[in-house]
Order: structure tokens, then C-alpha cells, then sequence
């Protein structure tokens, strides 16, 4: 093969596959988009109008799914119990994990290693694992003492909290890691005690890190279902993934009401979305960390 | 860990004096002067820094294994009196066709949907590599995977209706007898199809990161020697990004094991369960224990837990040693 007619067939080889896989790659955009458009439109449809014509867009906006699903749906209680439980524990989760992350990253200790090591292996555990004993150790302690545990949203926190410290101590070790040490040192010479230098000096270094990592706590409790459906019974203190859970249980009875459904898809879903918009890179910084690097 | 020059002679009488005379040596070189007050202030926090979280880790993390594993042994619906069983509930949870399908399922997942996952978002970064526009793209691709998948179960169960819009586009396009989507014997595989089309763009993210690594002029380099686009995929970016993807295996092995949400949703119902035949580990775990409509055991359930623990365990150790190579450093 001469180089002149390797050129021309190997810009034609290269060149074809790729402008047609950036085709098919831009169409998956698309249709991702779309499905996103299509779920806040069927939020606002009526379910007769949905059933009529599957494709066609609101005659009228129906605000009133929104009404029903935050009143009659609960969805209105549960977006008050889910707020409040994904942003105490992720407040709480990254101030206890936060000082351990950072004697972690700093430690010259054999112990520390194995300690870092033994929070990373804490993210293959799955939940249906955890969920058993931690129900029976709740409803045990519950019994015991006036504290309640179940079916309340100190005990739902505490669980998340718990769930939280694998990734959220991984995650921040990493990221104090990076942050130098002369710093410190210098504080140090200063005469700043331990504490004082970790809260005045290390904590405002490693902000971006801390918000990070409380940002994807928090999307990660406002996501949880498994422990809500578990733990908690009552329609007070529903969570926003168990009332559409319920939603969705009341329609087998009560007839459908698509609109009011997908009102409630979108109440869980553009929070999310939201954040994701304001904050992309950093949040997927945060949840490919440690990758690759 | 690099040990400072100053205790390699400590080392070296301790090994003379025994083990109890190193633990001295060492606790006593902690006390030198010429270590820095920073060293110090740093190792008498270590331990107040971190119990806290340990204590967590350990009451949610360690203990409940440890709980489950006790509980494994005995039958017990959580209110009466707990009986042994020894180990018999881990033969009986293997007799059960509903278990073996529910690991069946867990593997389809794990294997399949895993397959589909690595091929299409390989695809999708050597396509996004050459793209200028790509971070739009990805942002765009990586959403789902922040999505709780109870919307997309909702989301499917409305698109693929018998009078749904996918078959409404299908009648359009000429195609007049489309295939049962929802029912029963398609179910896993819808499963499948939504957990890899949401998770494809966070795998995309984590593998680009490595293959961005990958100097530009390696390729030039392979082009140069006349390598096809295949050819520099097959023998420039799979070995340089190995390890990336190693972590993604690792990752997905994890996440499909957890698959929860999804299954739930779509049996389309709550208060009943899903279909037995679309169960997976999760589901066979939250059934067996919390489904107020059948007999509860902690015992068999705790047993299908650790199970999957186990498999977790084993899949990540094989993937290590299947796919080890040595560290690349690009200089």
C-alpha cells in the first residue's frame, strides 16, 4: 500500500462510523430529553386526554394534578419529610465523617491505612443486607426505651447517616488528600491547637470538597427507598419515593389518574435535575471519584 | 508508607529485643522531639477525629453482618419465639426455585445488562472523544443515574401500554403487531433495557476520564502504522484504560445487586408483589421479611443476604485477578 491511496481510505474509513456514531449518540440526547419533556407535559394532561391521544401536548394546563397529588396523594407531607431527612443527615453525615476523613489522609499510622481500606469496602455492601437487623435493633431499642426508631424521622436519619459513612469518608479522604499540608504547618507554628486548626484552617481549605460530598448525601437520601419502605409505616411520615409508591397502590382501587402520577414523578425528579443543573461538574466529579486518577 | 530514616535503628534493635520491646520503641519514638508538633497534634487526634464515624460504620456496617449471619441460623418471624435451624436454611434457600431465579435474574443483570453497558458506553466515549460539543452530551447522558428509578418504571409502564405512545409510533411507522412489551415473559428484559440505558451515561463519564488520559499521540503514533479505528480501540484504548475499567466492573457488580426500585415499580403494584419471575436478590431478600401478606422469616431472608454479600465478594476478588495488569503511568 502506497502512502496517496492510504490516505483517501483511511479518511473515508475513519470518517464514516464516526459522523454516523455521533449521529446515533446526539439522537440518544435527544430522545433523553424528550422522555424529560414528555413527563412534565403528561403532568400537566388530564388521564382521559393521556389515554385519547398518547403523543398530543395539554389542551389546557391541569395544575390541579398538582393540587391532588399534594394533597390527596400526600405528596405535599412527603416532599416536607424528605427535605428534612436527605438534608439533616447529610448535614450530620459530613461533620462526623469529615474529621475522620481528615486524620485519615494525614495519618503516617499502619492502623489508618486499614481503616481507609475497611470504609471503602463498606460500599459493597448492599442494603437488603443491612436492613434486617438494623429493623429488628430498632424495633428492640424502641421497646426498651422511650426513643422511637421506627416509623420516625430521627430513626430514618440515623440510618442514613450510617449508610452515608462509606462514601462520604472515601470520598473526602481523597479530597483532603490533595490539600496541602504547609498550610497546616504554618497554623500550627502559629500556635493553633489541633482542633482549632481543623475547623479554622483545614474545614474553610476543603469547602468545595465538604459541599460536594453534602450534595450527593443528599441526593442519595432523597433517592432512598428500600430503608423508607421498610422503616417507616405511617402516612405522616412518608418520604416522596413511598408516597408515589402509594400513589401508584391507590389507582389499582380508585381508577387511574396518570396526571396526578406523573405530578408526582416530577416533585421527585426536578429537585434532582435541578441541583444537577447548577452544580453538574462538581457532582460528577464527586461520584467518579477516586476513578482513573 | 515511607518510614522515616531517624526509626530505622529503632527497627533494627527491636527485632534483637522482640515484639514487646518494638511496641516501646515505637510508642517512645512517638514522644522524640524531632518530630513536628504538627505530627503530634496530628496523632493524639486520630482517635477523637475518627470513633465517631467508625462507631457509625461499625453499628451499620459490621454489626448488622455479623447479626444477619447469627440470624441465618435459626427460622423467626420477628414476633414469636426465634428456633435453630443450624445451617439448613442455606440448602433450603438453594432448593427454592424462586431464590435460583432470583440469582438467575441478579446474573442477567450483572452479566448481560453488564455486557450491553461496557460496549455501548465505549462506544459512546471513543464517539464523544472526536465530538466538539461533548460535554453538553454527556451531561445529557449522565442524568438518569441521579434519577430515582421508580420514575423510569412509571415512566416505561405509561410509554409501553398496549395504546401507549411506542406502540402508537410503531403503528405509524408500518409496524401493526408489536411485540406484548409489559407482559410477563418481557418484563426482565424491559428491566435490563432501563437499567443499562440509565446507567450508560455515568459509565460513559467514568471512562472517558481514563481514556482522556491517553496521550494523542499514541494514536498518531498507531495511525501511522496504519491501524484502523478498530485496531487502535483493540491495542491502544482498551489496554491504556484497564484499569478504569476494572472499577467500573466493580461498580456495576455492586449496583446490580442492589437493583430494587425498578423491580418494585414494575410489577406494577406495591401491595401486592411483582411478578415472582422478575425478582432479584433484593427483592427476594425485602419479600421473604417484610411482606406482610406471606409467613415473614428473618432467617431465610438474612441467609439470602449474606448470599449476596458472598457472590459480591467473590465476583470483585475474580475481577481483580482476571483483569490485573501493571500500573501505567503516562509521563
Amino acid at each position: 500500500m502506497t502512502v496517496t491511496t492510504q490516505v483517501p481510505a483511511r479518511a473515508a474509513r475513519l470518517l464514516r462510523p464516526a459522523r454516523w456514531g455521533a449521529g446515533a449518540v446526539r439522537a440518544l440526547c435527544a430522545v433523553n430529553l424528550l422522555l424529560l419533556a414528555w413527563m412534565v407535559l403528561t403532568s400537566l394532561r388530564g388521564t382521559k386526554e393521556v389515554f385519547d391521544d398518547p403523543v398530543g401536548l395539554p389542551t389546557e394546563p391541569h395544575w390541579d394534578n398538582y393540587t391532588k397529588a399534594w394533597q390527596t396523594g400526600g405528596f405535599g407531607e412527603a416532599l416536607g419529610n424528605s427535605l428534612f431527612a436527605s438534608l439533616a443527615s447529610a448535614l450530620i453525615a459530613v461533620a462526623i465523617a469529615a474529621p475522620a476523613a481528615y486524620v485519615l489522609s494525614r495519618t503516617k499510622r499502619k492502623v489508618g491505612g486499614r481503616m481507609t481500606m475497611l470504609f471503602a469496602l463498606g460500599l459493597g455492601v448492599p442494603g437488603q443486607l443491612i436492613i434486617i437487623p438494623v429493623y429488628v435493633a430498632f424495633a428492640r431499642t424502641q421497646d426498651f426505651t422511650h426513643l422511637k426508631l421506627l416509623d420516625s424521622m430521627q430513626g430514618l436519619i440515623l440510618v442514613y447517616v450510617g449508610l452515608a459513612m462509606p462514601f462520604t469518608v472515601f470520598l473526602l479522604t481523597g479530597y483532603f488528600r490533595s490539600l496541602p499540608v504547609e498550610v497546616e504547618e504554618a497554623a500550627c507554628l502559629d500556635g493553633a491547637g489541633a482542633l482549632r486548626s481543623f475547623v479554622r484552617v483545614v474545614l474553610p481549605m476543603a469547602r468545595n470538597g465538604l459541599i460536594t460530598a453534602f450534595i450527593l448525601q443528599v441526593i442519595g437520601a432523597w433517592n432512598e427507598t428500600l430503608f423508607s419502605l421498610v422503616l417507616l409505616t405511617s402516612s405522616e411520615s412518608r418520604t416522596l419515593p413511598i408516597a408515589l409508591l402509594n400513589f401508584i397502590d391507590q389507582q389499582q382501587y380508585q381508577g387511574n389518574d396518570v396526571g396526578g402520577m406523573f405530578a408526582g414523578v416530577v416533585i421527585i425528579m426536578v429537585p434532582v435535575l435541578l441541583l444537577f443543573v447548577v452544580l453538574g461538574q462538581r457532582l460528577i466529579n464527586g461520584m467518579t471519584a477516586g476513578v482513573g486518577k | 508508607m515511607a518510614a522515616p530514616a531517624t526509626t530505622l535503628p529503632a527497627k533494627a534493635k527491636a527485632q534483637a529485643k522482640g515484639k514487646a520491646a518494638e511496641a516501646r520503641d515505637r510508642r517512645g519514638a512517638a514522644r522524640r522531639p524531632e518530630s513536628s508538633p504538627l505530627e503530634r497534634n496530628q496523632r493524639r487526634t486520630f482517635w477523637p477525629f475518627l470513633t465517631p464515624a467508625l462507631v457509625m460504620f461499625v453499628l451499620f456496617f459490621v454489626a448488622p453482618i455479623v447479626f444477619s449471619g447469627w440470624l441465618s441460623l435459626n427460622r423467626w418471624d420477628g414476633l414469636g419465639e426465634m428456633t435453630s435451624r443450624g445451617f439448613a436454611n442455606y440448602p433450603a434457600l438453594f432448593r427454592d426455585p424462586v431464590f435460583t431465579g432470583a440469582l438467575k435474574n441478579t446474573g442477567l443483570l450483572l452479566f448481560v445488562g453488564g455486557g450491553c453497558v461496557f460496549v455501548l458506553s465505549f462506544a459512546i466515549t471513543v464517539v464523544l472523544r472526536d465530538m466538539r460539543d461533548r460535554n453538553v452530551v454527556r451531561y445529557v447522558l449522565f442524568f438518569p443515574v441521579l434519577v430515582n428509578p421508580l420514575v423510569f418504571g412509571v415512566m416505561v409502564g405509561l410509554l409501553f401500554r398496549p395504546s401507549g405512545i411506542v406502540n402508537f409510533v410503531m403503528e405509524h411507522i408500518g409496524i401493526s403487531d408489536p411485540p406484548k412489551w409489559l407482559g410477563e415473559q418481557n418484563l426482565m428484559t424491559m428491566i435490563v433495557a432501563v437499567t443499562v440505558w440509565s446507567a450508560t451515561g455515568f459509565y460513559t463519564t467514568i471512562l472517558m476520564s481514563g481514556v482522556e488520559q491517553i496521550p494523542r499521540s499514541y494514536y498518531e503514533a498507531a495511525e501511522l502504522d496504519g491501524a484502523g479505528a478498530w485496531q487502535r480501540f483493540r491495542h491502544v484504548t482498551l489496554p491504556l484504560s484497564w484499569d478504569v475499567v476494572t472499577v467500573c466492573a466493580i461498580f456495576w457488580t455492586i449496583s446490580t445487586v442492589k437493583v430494587f426500585e425498578l423491580i418494585l415499580v414494575f410489577g406494577g403494584s406495591v401491595g401486592g408483589a411483582p411478578p415472582k419471575d422478575t425478582w432479584t436478590s433484593a427483592m427476594y431478600v425485602y419479600q421473604r421479611a417484610f411482606n406482610t401478606t406471606s409467613t415473614r422469616d428473618f432467617g431465610i431472608s438474612s441467609a439470602a443476604a449474606l448470599v449476596s454479600l458472598v457472590l459480591i465478594t467473590i465476583a470483585a476478588v475474580l475481577l481483580r485477578r482476571m483483569m490485573r495488569r501493571d500500573a501505567i503511568q503516562f509521563s
